[in-house]
Order: structure tokens, then C-alpha cells, then sequence
């Protein structure tokens, strides 16, 4: 009996921490991410949780980053391949793209010229945008992937090992 | 004797690579000397204290950050070098200048090797180049350094 007393115990100790551990906003894996509210081009407001439900890329870039612009290709490819795939906590893929750029001209030219098709938001703040302190950013490119709760799965992978990382979690 | 030769080749080689990577990592291609770096630290001193001279400041990057800094724009267009040319044009060739970009590491950036180039080709006799080894974010706004407003 007491046994039984000590496992139902622990099970809902264990479940509270990682209901808290799941709802604690943060930058570590498992945390939830931090909401980003930013502007398209258009000038609409585009919050990150309006995009729950999905598996989400948040992309920090700038076009005055040589490597973020050479990696846009690859992303390009990833969001075709996954945009309306299955996944284990989320139904289709989005990039989330947010621009550290300083010139409107700079991001609209270079989204515009490459076709860039997925969600692309900015304050034009540059390094001082809010969402750098907030994300912690060091240095671009720099990305996270999370769920379909907002839950952050992986941080700051590219190439290959971002392909692997988002097939990991397709549904089988 | 082949196995003394094969040893000298080997040292000769070793000893090649070993300076290339050295030179490599000096930078010494860069239009800048160590001494022309100046410390962050250094700077905001100067800045946080008007009793203190102060130096005209040029952000040749994507965005005037640093208090009191006169946006240029990236100087790795020809209108903004030349509009720092011309800027320069009007200064005595001893005025204490400091250019600074912080878009990335001195590496990646495409700024700061045009504008201190110019400076050399200027003649100018005091500038030196900001040292921010990663970015303006993290070797200036982080360190709460004075922001422009």
C-alpha cells in the first residue's frame, strides 16, 4: 500500500515538473519560446503564436549576413519539402524568417528578387531589435525549431543537420 | 642520405605551413595595424566623459548605434565611401578618427577594410578601427555602452 501511495506520488510530482518545465519561457530545449510580434512588409503585425499548431523554423538572418543569405536556398528547399508534412507535435512546417536589417529597401529587394515565400517579419532595428536581446542572439545565422506548442526542440543547426533534426519529427 | 633528405623536405614544409597559418591569423593583409584596433572600453571611456577629447566617429556599417556616431551607411557601396571621402575631405589629416561597422566578425565584414583603406590612402595620422571582434551587439548594446538615440 505505501508503495502505491509513493508511486502515485512521484507520478504526479513528475508531471507537475514537466507540465512547469514545458511552460517555462525560456531559451533552453523543452522551454517554450519567447512570443515575437514583428511586422511583414506589407506592415501587418505577425505573431509567432499565431503559428501554433505548426512546426515552426524561427530564422534570425539579415541581408547583410553572407552566410544567411546563401543558407536562404537551402531553406527554400526544406520549406517545400515540408510545408505540408505530418508531424509528431505539429500538422505542416513554417519558417518564421525575422530580419535584422536596418533598410526596408535591403529586405524587400532581396525577398522580393529570391521569391522568398514563407513568413518575413522586422523591426529594422539591426542589432537592436528587441528579439536579439530577447533570443539571446550572438551572432547570424542563428535559428530555433519548435513545435506545435511552442516548445523549442533544437537551436542554431543548419545544412544537414537541420534537415535530420526536422525529419526526426515527422510522423510516421 | 635519402632519409636526410626526406627529413629537410619535410621541415621545409612544415615550416611553410606553419607561417602561412601565422600570417593567416595576424591578419596581415588587413589595411590595419594591431595598434590601430581600439578597445571598446576605451572608446565608451571617452564618450561618457565631454572633458574628454573626443573623437569623430564613423559608423561605415548598417546603422549608427554608437552615441554621437555620423552615419555613413556600408561603405562597401561606392556612393557611401565616397560620401565618406568627402566627409574626410574637410578634416585635418590629424584629426583622431574611429570607424566601426559590427555587422560580424572583421572576417566576414564587408566595411571596415574599404574605409580603412581609405584612411591609409588619405594619409590621415590618427584613426583607428573600433574593435568589435563578433558584433556591435555583443561588444557594445550588451556591454550597455553609450547608444546613439
Amino acid at each position: 500500500m505505501k508503495t502505491l501511495i509513493l508511486s502515485v506520488v512521484l507520478l504526479l510530482f513528475g508531471s507537475t515538473i514537466s507540465t512547469l518545465s514545458a511552460q517555462t519561457i525560456g531559451l533552453e530545449l523543452g522551454n517554450k519560446s519567447p512570443e515575437i510580434k514583428l511586422f511583414t512588409l506589407k506592415g501587418d503585425a505577425v505573431a509567432l503564436s499565431s503559428l501554433k499548431g505548426k512546426l515552426v523554423l524561427i530564422d534570425f538572418w539579415a541581408t547583410w549576413c553572407s552566410p544567411c543569405v546563401e543558407e536562404q536556398t537551402e531553406l527554400a528547399g526544406l520549406y517545400l519539402k515540408y510545408k505540408q508534412s505530418a508531424f509528431t507535435n505539429g500538422q505542416g512546417f513554417e519558417i518564421y524568417g525575422v530580419s535584422l536589417d536596418a533598410k526596408k529597401s535591403n529586405w524587400e529587394n532581396f525577398v522580393t528578387t529570391n521569391k522568398i515565400n514563407w513568413i518575413q517579419v522586422s523591426d529594422l532595428k539591426f542589432w537592436r531589435s528587441p528579439v536579439a536581446r530577447t533570443y539571446n542572439i550572438q551572432g547570424l545565422p542563428f535559428n530555433v525549431l519548435i513545435d506545435g506548442n511552442g516548445i523549442i526542440l533544437a537551436k542554431n543547426l543548419h545544412g544537414i543537420d537541420l534537415n535530420k533534426e526536422i525529419a526526426r519529427f515527422l510522423r510516421k | 642520405m635519402n632519409s636526410k633528405i626526406l627529413v629537410f623536405l619535410f621541415f621545409t614544409i612544415a615550416t611553410s605551413v606553419f607561417a602561412t597559418e601565422q600570417v593567416s591569423a595576424q591578419g596581415q593583409n588587413d589595411p590595419w595595424t594591431p595598434q590601430q584596433l581600439l578597445a571598446p572600453a576605451d572608446l565608451a571611456k571617452a564618450l561618457n566623459n565631454p572633458k574628454s577629447p573626443q573623437p569623430i566617429v564613423y559608423s561605415i556599417g548598417m546603422q549608427a548605434v554608437i552615441k554621437g556616431s555620423i552615419d555613413i551607411g556600408p561603405v562597401m557601396m561606392p556612393e557611401n565611401l565616397n560620401t565618406l571621402k568627402q566627409k574626410l575631405g574637410k578634416l585635418p589629416k590629424n584629426a583622431p578618427v574611429v570607424v566601426y561597422c559590427g555587422c560580424c566578425p572583421f572576417s566576414r565584414c564587408p566595411n571596415v577594410r574599404p574605409a580603412m583603406k581609405l584612411l591609409k590612402e588619405m594619409q590621415f595620422t590618427n584613426y583607428k578601427l573600433l574593435n568589435l571582434p563578433q558584433n556591435v551587439k555583443v561588444d557594445w548594446i550588451d556591454k550597455g555602452y553609450p547608444m546613439a538615440e
